[in-house]
């Protein structure tokens, strides 16, 4: 059963069978008003968590809960407090916005338009304009004032920074710290993990359809330890390591913390930490 | 109304209205008049086509309504493009006949029973053209070949019938008002299955599109 915590979104053993992927016993639970990054490599089945969250596909297994309430039941209810956002996908590109907004605003009670003027203009967003003529971070902002007029408190965003710049997967990072402030929740996949660095709270890592950490930023970052070798790996080190990737100079050796006594090591960023997982399960 | 408010203003496409006009080819002598209808499956055709482009989909799934409110909501748009069409053939019988001019020795003529035959004609195309699709709502133009095929068919067939079976050649396909209740209760059977088959049309597509892993 899903517990009675009115966490804003709970899932427990998710799982979905694809001929060539498995997504196994995924859960996790998020924290209310805080930012949790789901990384991953591609592939490693962010979106079809998403899509299975969202009943956009069926999940096999497992049970999904948004604000304490099952969504299959209360479907309607949990939309009207969600808000989805994907990079990849711009509806009607060739509508003015404001034309979207006309229809998408007729569907929702609780519809703010002083909330919406205020988004639009702090997004520096055109009603007049269409989403075709919109760069890619414009349109993730348009996508999120829609969903923030319609009073969501969390939102589920699905590689929002991919193949945008790094100024403007800056000035969004900051719009998710506003959002933050303002109590909403923020479920965020990506793989850009350098993007997490500067804003997540939690960080949900999955590896080849199966969840390998559900901890806060600065606990998983700090489980894991750098050790930079000019040259070849000392046996002792590589005994440790649980992780090795080539550089210019040698090899980074990743070692968890408690292994990395009596090795000169580093702290060792998200991205480097996800890289080398992925290089040793690749070997697995 | 919200929904259909959605499907106007969002996916709505041009054709729509371009293939409303058909409905003038009724004054055209010599048309196989079952054809017009078939336009306005085409323009349903170019509707789905339209929203697959712009992940309508997507979009509609975000909001707060159900997948079965979501085929609901198309049915019903292009059900009431399928009525207003309706009403069109209607006018344009009436100037048909105003007009006069040589009978149709392709299919029935431009009279009553036209628009039982136009009813008939939507019911096939709205009970297999929507279930064909959402059971793939990426693929339109896999149920518009399905579909299609079966309205040809059936045109084909009430073409060949006015020649060959009696009720069509002497009761149906006479000059206006002769047989008129003959007419009236060809029309009302074809309202009924016109009604009852979209109403299955809904059902039966609400339950392919509640089955379906959608790949956005």
């Amino acid at each position: 059963m899903v517990s009675e915590m009115k966490s804003p979104l709970e899932v427990r053993g998710l799982s979905k069978n694809y001929p060539a992927f498995r997504l196994q016993d995924i859960s996790f639970s998020l924290v209310p008003g805080s930012i949790t990054g789901f990384i991953g490599r591609n592939g490693a089945g962010k979106t079809t968590t998403i899509n299975s969250m969202l009943s956009f596909v069926h999940p096999d297994g497992g049970e999904i809960a948004f604000f304490g309430l099952p969504f299959a039941e209360h479907e309607a209810e949990i939309k009207e407090k969600i808000g989805f956002v994907s990079a990849g996908m711009t509806y009607y590109t060739r509508k003015k916005l404001k034309a979207i907004t006309a229809v998408t605003k007729t569907f929702y009670p609780g519809w703010d338009d002083a909330a919406y003027r205020k988004y639009m203009d702090a997004f520096g967003l055109d009603e007049n304009k269409t989403p075709a003529e919109l760069s890619n971070g414009m349109k993730i902002k348009y996508a999120l004032a829609l969903a923030l007029s319609h009073g969501a408190e969390l939102l589920i965003l699905d590689e929002p920074t991919s193949g945008l710049d790094p100024v403007s997967r800056e000035e969004l990072v900051e719009v998710f710290l506003n959002l933050k402030d303002e109590g909403k929740t923020v479920f965020f996949s990506t793989h850009i993990t350098s993007d997490l660095e500067k804003c997540a709270d939690r960080i949900l890592f999955l590896q080849q359809g199966c969840l390998k950490a559900d901890d806060t930023l600065d606990s998983f970052r700090d489980a894991w330890q750098i050790a930079e070798c000019a040259g070849e790996i000392p046996p002792a080190l590589a005994q440790a390591a649980r992780g090795t990737c080539r550089t210019r100079g040698g090899y980074t050796v990743l070692v968890r913390a408690e292994d990395a006594e009596g090795f000169e090591t580093r702290e060792a960023s998200l991205e480097e930490i996800m890289i080398h997982l992925e290089k040793e399960a690749e070997k697995e | 109304m919200k929904m259909l408010m959605k499907e106007w203003k969002l996916c709505m496409h041009p054709m729509g209205y371009i293939m409303l006009l058909c409905a003038a080819l009724i004054l055209v002598p010599g048309y196989p008049y079952g054809v017009t209808c078939f336009y306005m499956g085409l323009a349903i055709f170019f509707i789905c086509l339209e929203a697959r482009e712009n992940h309508d989909a997507a979009y509609t799934l975000t909001l707060p309504v159900s997948r079965r409110d979501a085929v609901k909501g198309r049915i019903l748009f292009c059900t009431v493009l399928e009525v207003i069409d309706l009403l069109l053939i209607a006018l344009f019988i009436l100037i048909k006949q105003l007009i006069g001019g040589p009978r149709n020795p392709a299919g029935l003529d431009a009279g009553v029973a036209l628009i039982g035959e136009a009813l008939i004609i939507f019911a096939i195309f709205n009970m297999i053209f929507f279930p064909v699709y959402y059971s793939d709502i990426n693929k339109p133009g896999k149920a518009f070949v399905f579909a299609a095929a079966a309205v040809f068919l059936w045109i084909l067939l009430e073409i060949a019938g006015t020649y060959t079976v009696p009720f069509l050649r002497d009761a149906l396909d006479q000059p206006d008002p002769a047989n008129m209740s003959d007419k009236l209760l060809f029309t009302l059977a074809g309202l009924a299955l016109f009604l009852g088959g979209t109403a299955k049309s809904v059902q039966m597509s609400a339950k392919k599109f509640e089955a379906l892993d959608l790949s956005l």
